[in-house]
């Protein structure tokens, strides 16, 4: 019987978490759409996902023979790496310290930098071009696997996560194709905050059971590790804007 | 290759975004796993050194991001 306490976080995280790294990448695919045509950035596009599938696919099966306990631990400290990684930038940027991500910046520089090649040689062009979108899509498309795998591994929730992250493709799709220009409205760094949160709850909660530690409240925990990240994270970019206030 | 190199970056820059903060991290996490399976820490008081420890390697780690390089 799943497990809503935990299924409704692992699926939500999944899906805010893609929903940040298709919006990226959509933002490239775009770029590559606006200068050198639909052809080469769907062809690259189509290709990263095929890649994807096929480290989905490869791995998938491999998962099924890993011992639990030591599964939930090693997903349990990437997680916790890759989440407070998060965590610590989103808190930086909300503190002022770093600059927002900037979609519309990152639209300009990929065109930039196409129209630059187009310069450079002619030949091949959309070759280049459709590379630069199979980058953009295996590169954020790799982060979404990995965020999948881990919320969905250790309770068996990678169908529920899995949709989550789908869900969160068709939307940023569906956005994009009726608004046409980079989704520079998206909260990023709010989400990118919230999925840092997460992440690190399910870390330490993965952590502590791969240790073998009996989590008070079970499923339940989870929810405080969260609150507890969320305090954490608010009250260190609060210090952090402080700080770098002094040294200004 | 250059694309390898680009993709194998990219995992690792996954996971260690900043290296005194995934250094740390891994040494709590050892740290208590030892304690707990080795020397019979009670687990609980394990799982809370390990909620505190990354919560204050957070904190710790966003206030160092904030100061200005030097200092």
């Amino acid at each position: 019987m799943m497990s809503w306490s935990i299924a409704a976080p692992a699926v939500s995280a999944a899906f805010l978490a893609s929903l940040v790294e298709v919006v990226e990448a959509f933002t490239i695919v775009l770029a590559v759409a606006t200068l050198r045509g639909w052809r080469p950035a769907v062809f690259g596009a189509i290709a990263a996902l095929a890649l994807l599938a096929g480290v989905v696919l490869l791995l998938g099966p491999l998962l099924d023979r890993v011992p639990i306990g030591s599964l939930q631990l090693a997903i349990g400290v990437l997680l916790l790496l890759f989440g407070m990684g998060w965590l610590r930038k989103a808190s930086l940027r909300a503190a002022g310290v770093i600059r927002l991500h900037d979609e519309d910046a990152i639209f300009a520089a990929e065109s930039t930098e196409l129209s630059k090649q187009a310069q450079r040689r002619q030949r091949n062009l959309d070759w280049a071009a459709a590379v630069t979108a199979l980058k953009a899509v295996l590169l954020e498309g790799l982060e979404v696997v990995f965020i999948v795998i881990a919320v969905g591994a250790g309770r068996g929730l990678l169908l529920p996560a899995s949709l989550g992250a789908v869900a969160a493709c068709a939307v940023v799709l569906a956005v994009g194709a009726i608004i046409h220009r980079p989704l520079s409205r998206v909260p990023e760094n709010s989400l990118k905050f919230g999925v840092g949160v997460m992440l690190s709850a399910f870390g330490v909660f993965w952590t502590g059971e791969g240790l073998g530690i009996a989590w008070p409240g079970q499923d339940l925990a989870l929810l405080l590790f969260a609150a507890l990240f969320l305090a954490a994270g608010l009250g260190g970019a609060s210090l952090a804007r402080k700080r770098s206030m002094e040294f200004a | 290759m250059t694309m390898l190199r680009e993709i194998a970056a990219e995992l690792i820059g996954m996971f260690v975004g900043e290296t005194r903060l995934t250094v740390s991290t891994l040494a709590i996490v050892g740290a208590v796993g030892s304690f707990v399976n080795f020397i019979g820490l009670n687990p609980l008081v394990g799982g809370a050194a390990l909620l505190l420890g990354c919560l204050g390697l957070l904190v710790e780690s966003v206030l160092r991001g904030a100061r200005p390089q030097g200092w």
